[in-house]
């Protein structure tokens, strides 16, 4: 995994990963998951990372104290596919294609909300992908994927983000 | 005009007028009032909802920093004219989004305020926070003017002037007429009332017009016209019956008059011839026969002829007085001064002057018949001396005074006066308050002095003190100013 440290063109500016933390977090308001992925009322939403974490500990900041409907918020660091067993939104910090394909792979069936910013990353099959644009923080969506992963997006936030297919981007 | 003065059809009208006037005027205040409030309400009321869209619709905006879709978003209120302007709020009161978009950002406020809505110069403000589920993700400011209100304003202004002029309109019409019900028997009654004290025709009946207190109130007015109609009646006929009466009475006594004076008249006439027999028999026994008559003989002869003449004298005055109630009067200017004058040196002609001072005020002049005057001087100036003759000295005072339009002269001596007990006496047809022997006199004088005065429309009267003189008066028309 060091090694592949020099794929990453250039290390985010702080207040990027800041940014990109708190739409982390915000994209818990305006996605719903099955019911199923909450055993019950207090059970937690949880958002793990799949990789570095490139968030120190803006995204802690961010989800200190917060609660989605009555489910308190956790953060989970994964270091491999396998560590997950339950988790509601996955930043995936891989940008390597096989890697990838192999996440994929095994989240599929999952009501999991990936979220990336490797240029590839809706290609290959993610949901949501972090881009830069004049200097703003935006996001692209699959939504295909993410509703064949039975999650339900709000138009409010698609009516942000850059609509995609799996094939066309 | 004050109200009380106005006639009764304005004054009805202007009550009625007046009342419906207030009535409308106050309900169109109220329900004017009431529009202006509840409008205000359902105003803030939309403008609230209309925010909470905005809000709602500006969640992910602000969760997600995109300004250019919040922009869009507040956009949106183009659609709704009266919104000058909107702004968004993020979390940390900074502002993220306007519109209009080509307004200074001076225009917002610099932080929001408490939430909720104000009215603020004019312009409605409201205040809505962002939420996304419970997360407070910022605010919608929200600036709308008052035109709607002010339009509505206008239009209800316009609406209740409109209501209130047709509203007076229809009152003063329908006023117009029904006002007639209670003044038509009122005016009625009030020109039936002008015809009766004008006319006094109380022949005439106000027509009734209903069964309420007006209907009773003409029939009260026709009853009493009844009443006064009677007793009009029955004046009139006994006026004339009185009248009537008052007629023949009047004619019976001229007539009883006329035969007294034309008896009294002959009587003493008549009586003349066979006193003049007695007279003149009486002077021839004394002239032819004397030589055979003695001493007692010609003393009877005497007495016979002193009363032969004695009663000559008194049907002379008789005369004279019956010829009064026949004679006309001539009234013309009598020159008292002068008149006085011839009277009183004829007596002192007779008189021994020594013993008599009369003195003579200047007296005006009156109307009169100067003959009838004349012997009114001459009884009361006669009566003067021969009342004073056993004073030692005779004084009289002869003057006049004005009185109450009229000029009242007098005679004033210091005789023997008379008592005032008798005075109603003292004007009778042979009456004397003295004795024949104590003075002469047929006591005609006085009566002949009250009648002529009588037929001058004048007063006569006196005043005396028993032995202390006594003072006739008189009273007579001045002469008419014009012929000075």
């Amino acid at each position: 995994m060091v090694g592949d440290a020099g794929l990453w063109a250039q290390q985010p500016s702080s207040r990027e990963s800041q940014v990109k933390a708190v739409f982390l977090f915000n994209f818990t308001q305006f996605i719903e998951w099955p019911a199923k992925t909450f055993p019950d009322a207090e059970s937690p939403l949880i958002i793990g990372i799949l990789g570095d974490d490139p968030f120190g500990n803006y995204l802690e900041q961010a989800t200190t104290n917060e609660k989605i409907n009555s489910h308190p918020l956790i953060i989970q660091h994964y270091k491999t596919v396998d560590e997950i067993k339950k988790c509601h939104i996955l930043f995936v910090n891989i940008s390597n294609k096989e890697q990838l394909d192999l996440v994929f792979k095994s989240l599929e069936g999952k009501s999991i909300l990936t979220v990336g910013d490797s240029r590839n990353f809706i290609r290959q099959g993610g949901m949501i992908r972090f881009f830069t644009d004049n200097d703003k923080i935006k996001f692209q969506i699959n939504v295909e994927v993410a509703k064949a992963a039975g999650l339900t997006i709000s138009s409010k936030l698609l009516r942000l983000a850059e609509i995609v297919t799996s094939k066309n981007n | 005009m004050k109200l009380r003065d106005v006639p009764i059809q304005r004054k009805l009208m202007s009550v009625i007028l007046y009342t419906s006037g207030a009535v409308l005027l106050l309900t169109c205040t109220a329900f004017f009032a009431y529009e202006v409030l509840t409008f205000r309400q359902n105003t803030t009321n939309q403008l609230s909802t209309l925010g909470k869209i905005i809000a709602t619709n500006s969640t992910a905006a602000l969760a997600f920093d995109a300004p250019d879709d919040a922009n869009e978003v507040l956009a949106a209120l183009k659609a709704e004219p009266h919104i000058v302007a909107a702004g968004l709020y993020d979390e940390k009161g900074k502002l993220f989004a306007q519109y209009p978009a080509n307004i200074p950002v001076t225009d917002f406020p610099t932080n929001p305020q408490k939430d909720g809505s104000d009215v603020e110069h004019s312009y409605l403000i409201d205040f809505q926070p962002v939420m996304q589920e419970n997360r407070h993700l910022g605010t919608l400011y929200l600036k709308s003017d008052m035109n709607a209100m002010y339009e509505r304003l206008r239009l209800y202004s316009g609406i209740v002037i409109l209501v209130i002029i047709v509203s007076l309109l229809l009152a003063y019409l329908l006023s117009r007429r029904l006002q007639k019900r209670i003044s038509k028997p009122i005016l009625a009654l009030a020109e039936i009332a002008k015809a009766v004290s004008d006319r006094n025709d109380y022949s005439v009946r106000a027509t009734k017009l209903g069964e309420d207190e007006l209907g009773l109130l003409t029939d009260a007015f026709n009853r009493m016209l009844t009443q006064i109609q009677e007793q009009n009646l029955e004046i009139i006929t006994l006026n004339q019956n009185l009248e009537h009466k008052i007629l023949e009475r009047t004619n019976e006594l001229e007539t009883a008059n006329k035969e007294l004076e034309s008896f009294s008249y002959s009587v003493s006439h008549d009586l003349r011839a066979p006193l003049r027999a007695i007279d003149g028999y009486t002077k021839i026994l004394e002239e032819d026969q004397l030589r055979n008559v003695d001493d007692e003989g010609k003393r009877m002869i005497g007495a016979i002829l002193k009363n032969t003449k004695k009663m000559g004298d008194l049907i002379d005055d008789l005369l004279a007085f019956a010829r009064l109630g026949k004679k006309e009067i001539n009234g013309l200017d009598i020159n008292m001064n002068s008149l006085v004058k011839t009277v009183v040196d004829d007596f002192l002609l007779v008189e021994t002057e020594e013993k008599i001072n009369i003195s003579i005020q200047d007296l005006p002049p009156a109307q009169g018949d100067q003959a009838l005057v004349k012997q009114v001087w001459i009884n009361l100036i006669s009566n003067a001396i021969k009342y004073s003759k056993k004073e030692s000295k005779i004084s009289i005072e002869i003057g006049s005074y004005p009185k109450e339009n009229k000029i009242v002269y007098y005679v004033k001596d210091n005789g023997v006066g008379f008592d005032m007990r008798y005075y109603n006496k003292l004007f009778g047809v042979f009456q004397r308050l003295h004795s024949q022997e104590e003075f002469e006199g047929t006591g005609v004088g006085l009566a002949i002095i009250n009648r002529i005065i009588q037929k001058h429309y004048g007063e006569v009267w006196a005043e005396s003190v028993l032995n202390e003189g006594a003072t006739f008066y008189f009273s007579l028309e001045p002469i008419q100013k014009e012929d000075l």
